[in-house]
C-alpha cells in the first residue's frame, strides 16, 4: 500500500485543510463589531475557539506528518487503508453524493411540491437506487408514511406543514 | 416531613382512576412524540396544555409529567434502533445503544434503557421528596461564574467521548463551539459569520443539527454500504423473553444506573442545565470510573444504563426549582409552570407552606408517571425491537423522510431542512476521517452557556476574570474537571496500548 494511501495520510490533508479553513474564518473574526466599553468583545469567544481549535490540528499535522515521513508499525491503525471519497473510483461513494443532490434538491422543492409529493419522489428515488425494485411495494409506501406524518403533524400535533400541489387534500381534510 | 399526609397524597393519586388513565395515556403520547427525531417532550407538554384545561390539577400534571418522563424515554428508541436520538436527552445513549442493535441485542439495549429510565426517574422523584428544599438552596448558588465551570465541567467529558484520536475529538469540539457562535452575538448583538444570510442570524438551531448530524449522516452512510455491498441486513432472531433486564444484567449495570441518576438530579435541579448536559457527564464519569473503559462505546449495557438513568433523573431534578422556588429547571418545566399558574397555584416556597397537600401529590404523580412510562414501554419493547427487521433498503429513505420533517417542525422553517441536509454531510464526512460527532454535540449544547456566562461574569468583575478563584463551587468545578480530563486521557492511552498490544498478536 502506498503512504498516500493511509489514513495517516487523509489525517495529513483533512489538518491541512483545516488550518486553511481557522485562518480564514480568524480573518473574518478580525470584522465582527468592536465594542468600546466592553471587556469582552464579539470576536474574542469565537477567536478562544479558532485558537484551540488551531493548536490541536497543529498537533494531528505533526503526528500525520511523522507518522507519513517516518513510517509506521503494522500494527497502527492510521496505516490501515484511508476511505476514498472520490465518486469515479467507488460507486458506493457516487450513490450518497448522489443522495446528498437529491436531498438538497428536496430542500429546494419542499415550499413548492409539498411535503408529501417530494417526500414520496425522494423515496422511491432511493429505494429504486439502492436495489428495491418492486414498485409495487416502494410506491404505496413512499406515498403512505409522508401521507401518515403529515396527517399527525398536521391533525394531532398542529404543525402546519407545507402540501404544495396537494392543497386541496388538506382542504378536503378541513372538511372532513 | 409530614409522614402522614404523603402517604395519603400517594393513595389518592394512586387510586384515582382519571389520574392513572390521563398518566398512561402522557406516557403514551410522550414515548411516541419522543421517538421521532425532532418532537421533544417540551414540544409534546405544551401541545397537550390546552387539553388539560378541563381537568383537576392533578390529572393534567399526570398528563403532562406522564409526556415528559414518556418523551425522555422514547428519545431513546430511536437513538438505539436507527442511530437518531429522537431528543436531545438520547444523544449520548447512541454511543453504545446503536452498536448494541448492531450486535443484534436491540431488544436488550431497549429494555436496558427503559429500566434505567425508570429508576433514574423514580431516583429523581425520592430525591425531590425527602431533599427538594435542600436541593434548592444549593442550585440557587449557582451564579455566571459556577454555571461557566459547569459548562467547563461538561465540556471536559468530551475527552472521554473522543475515541481514539483525542486530538480529533478536541477539534471537533472546538468546531462544535465556534458553530455556536454563528448567529447574532447574546450580549451586544454584533452579528457573527453571517455572510449577509438573515436565517443564520439565530445561528443553527440545535435540534436540525442533531438529526443531520446523525439520521442524515447514517442515511448517506447506509446507501455507500448498500451499494458497495458492505451492509449487512439485520435479522431480529434476539428472542425477547422478558422485557425487563435479567437479574444478571441488572447487577452490571445497578452502579451505573444509580451514579447517573444523581448527576441527572443534581444537574436537572440546577435552573438552565438539563437531561442533554447530564446524560454526557453522566456517560464520562461512568466510563473513567470503570474498570473497562475500552468497552464503552462498544455496545455494552453499562453505557446505555449511565445516560437513560441520567435522562430521567433530570425530570425529577427540574421539579425541584420549580416547586420549592418557583424556577423552572429545563423547558418542560417552565411549560409546567404555565400550567401550575393557569390552575391558579403560584409554585414557589410558599408552595411549601399554602398548598403542600397539593405539592406531595405533585410528589406522587411524578412517581406514577414513572411506573406508566415502564408499563407503556414493556408493552412496547418486542414491537419497537421489530423495527430493525425492516429491510434496510426501504428504512433508509423512511429515516430520511421523517428526520426532514422532524427538522422542520421546530421552526416551521425550510432554512432548517437545509441546515439539516448541510450537517447530514458534515456528519457523514467526519464519520469517514474519523472524527466523533458527540464532542460537536455537547459543545453546540454548552457553547452558548459557556459564552453567555463567561461575558457576564467578566463583565460584572470589570474585566477581572481571576475573581473566578474566589468562588468555592466553581474553583470545585474546575479541580474535578482537569482531574477529568487528566484521568480521560491516561485512560485513553492506555486503552490505545492495549488495542496496540492486541494488533501485534
Amino acid at each position: 500500500m502506498k503512504k498516500t494511501q493511509t489514513k495517516a495520510f487523509a489525517n495529513l490533508i483533512c489538518s491541512l485543510l483545516l488550518l486553511i479553513f481557522e485562518v480564514w474564518a480568524y480573518v473574518e473574526t478580525t470584522g465582527f463589531r468592536v465594542h468600546k466599553r466592553a471587556f469582552v468583545q464579539p470576536a474574542t469567544f469565537p477567536q478562544i475557539m479558532i485558537c484551540g481549535m488551531f493548536i490541536f490540528t497543529v498537533i494531528l499535522f505533526l503526528q500525520s506528518l511523522l507518522k507519513v515521513t517516518r513510517g509506521m508499525k503494522p500494527e497502527d491503525p492510521d496505516n490501515e487503508l484511508s476511505p476514498s471519497i472520490n465518486p469515479f473510483t467507488h460507486r458506493g461513494v457516487a450513490a450518497a453524493m448522489f443522495v446528498v443532490v437529491l436531498c438538497v434538491l428536496y430542500t429546494y422543492l419542499f415550499d413548492k411540491l409539498g411535503y408529501v409529493l417530494d417526500s414520496a419522489c425522494i423515496s422511491i428515488i432511493i429505494m429504486y437506487l439502492i436495489g428495491k425494485r418492486d414498485l409495487k411495494v416502494i410506491i404505496p409506501i413512499s406515498i403512505i408514511v409522508p401521507l401518515i406524518m403529515w396527517f399527525v403533524f398536521y391533525k394531532l400535533l398542529t404543525v402546519n406543514i407545507p402540501m404544495g400541489v396537494l392543497q386541496p387534500l388538506r382542504e378536503l381534510v378541513d372538511k372532513l | 416531613m409530614n409522614w402522614s399526609l404523603l402517604f395519603d397524597s400517594y393513595v389518592n393519586v394512586f387510586t384515582s382512576v382519571q389520574v392513572i388513565g390521563m398518566t398512561l395515556l402522557g406516557a403514551l403520547g410522550g414515548i411516541l412524540l419522543g421517538a421521532v427525531p425532532g418532537m421533544t417532550a417540551t414540544m409534546g407538554v405544551a401541545l397537550l396544555i390546552p387539553f388539560s384545561f378541563g381537568m383537576d390539577l392533578i390529572s393534567s400534571i399526570g398528563l403532562l409529567l406522564g409526556i415528559y418522563c414518556g418523551g425522555m424515554y422514547g428519545g431513546s428508541i430511536s437513538a438505539i434502533l436507527i442511530h437518531a436520538p429522537g431528543t436531545p436527552s438520547a444523544a449520548a445513549t447512541l454511543l453504545d445503544g446503536y452498536p448494541m442493535c448492531q450486535k443484534g441485542q436491540a431488544g436488550r439495549a431497549l429494555s436496558i434503557a427503559m429500566f434505567s429510565s425508570f429508576c433514574g426517574g423514580v431516583l429523581g422523584a425520592l430525591v425531590m421528596t425527602f431533599l427538594s428544599p435542600l436541593v434548592a438552596q444549593m442550585a440557587m448558588k449557582f451564579t455566571s461564574a459556577e454555571m461557566l465551570m459547569l459548562a467547563f465541567f461538561g465540556l471536559s467529558v468530551i475527552v472521554s467521548i473522543s475515541g481514539k484520536s483525542i486530538a480529533k475529538g478536541l477539534i471537533a469540539a472546538f468546531f462544535g463551539l465556534l458553530l455556536a457562535t454563528v448567529g447574532q452575538d447574546p450580549t451586544y448583538g454584533a452579528k457573527r459569520f453571517i455572510f449577509g444570510f438573515r436565517p443564520l442570524l439565530s445561528g443553527f438551531s440545535f435540534i436540525p443539527t442533531l438529526i443531520g448530524l446523525f439520521a442524515i449522516a447514517e442515511v448517506i452512510a447506509g446507501v455507500e454500504r448498500i451499494i458497495s455491498g458492505e451492509e449487512k441486513q439485520q435479522k431480529s432472531e434476539e428472542k425477547i423473553t422478558n422485557v425487563l433486564p435479567d437479574l444478571k444484567t441488572i447487577g452490571k449495570i445497578w452502579p451505573n444506573i444509580i451514579s447517573g441518576g444523581l448527576i441527572g438530579t443534581f444537574i436537572g435541579a440546577i435552573p438552565g442545565a438539563g437531561g442533554d448536559i447530564a446524560v454526557f457527564v453522566s456517560y464520562g464519569f461512568n466510563k473513567s470510573s470503570s474498570k473497562h473503559p475500552e468497552l464503552w462505546g462498544t455496545g455494552i449495557p453499562n453505557g446505555v444504563a449511565a445516560t437513560e438513568s441520567a435522562n430521567n433523573g433530570c425530570s425529577g431534578g427540574a421539579m425541584i426549582p420549580l416547586l420549592s422556588l418557583g424556577v423552572p429547571g429545563d423547558a418542560v418545566t417552565a411549560v409546567l409552570l404555565g400550567a401550575f399558574i393557569m390552575k391558579g397555584i403560584q409554585p414557589g416556597p410558599m408552595m411549601y407552606v399554602n398548598e403542600l397537600p397539593t405539592v406531595y401529590r405533585v410528589f406522587a404523580t411524578l412517581m406514577l408517571a414513572n411506573l406508566a412510562m415502564l408499563l407503556v414501554g414493556c408493552a412496547g419493547v418486542r414491537f419497537f425491537a421489530k423495527i430493525v427487521s425492516v429491510e434496510k433498503k426501504m428504512l433508509y429513505p423512511i429515516i430520511l423522510v421523517v428526520s426532514l420533517l422532524g427538522a422542520f417542525s421546530i421552526n416551521k422553517s425550510i432554512f432548517d431542512v437545509g441546515v439539516c441536509v448541510l450537517f447530514g454531510v458534515v456528519g457523514y464526512l467526519m464519520n469517514k476521517f474519523e472524527f466523533p460527532l458527540s464532542p460537536i454535540l455537547l459543545a453546540l449544547i454548552l457553547g452558548p452557556m459557556c459564552e453567555q456566562n463567561f461575558v457576564r461574569f467578566v463583565d460584572v468583575n470589570n474585566g477581572n476574570f481571576w475573581e473566578i478563584l474566589h468562588r468555592p463551587i466553581a474553583v470545585g468545578f474546575f479541580v474535578v474537571s482537569v482531574a477529568t480530563i487528566l484521568f480521560s486521557i491516561y485512560n485513553q492511552r492506555k486503552i490505545n496500548k492495549r488495542e496496540a498490544a492486541n494488533r501485534k498478536q
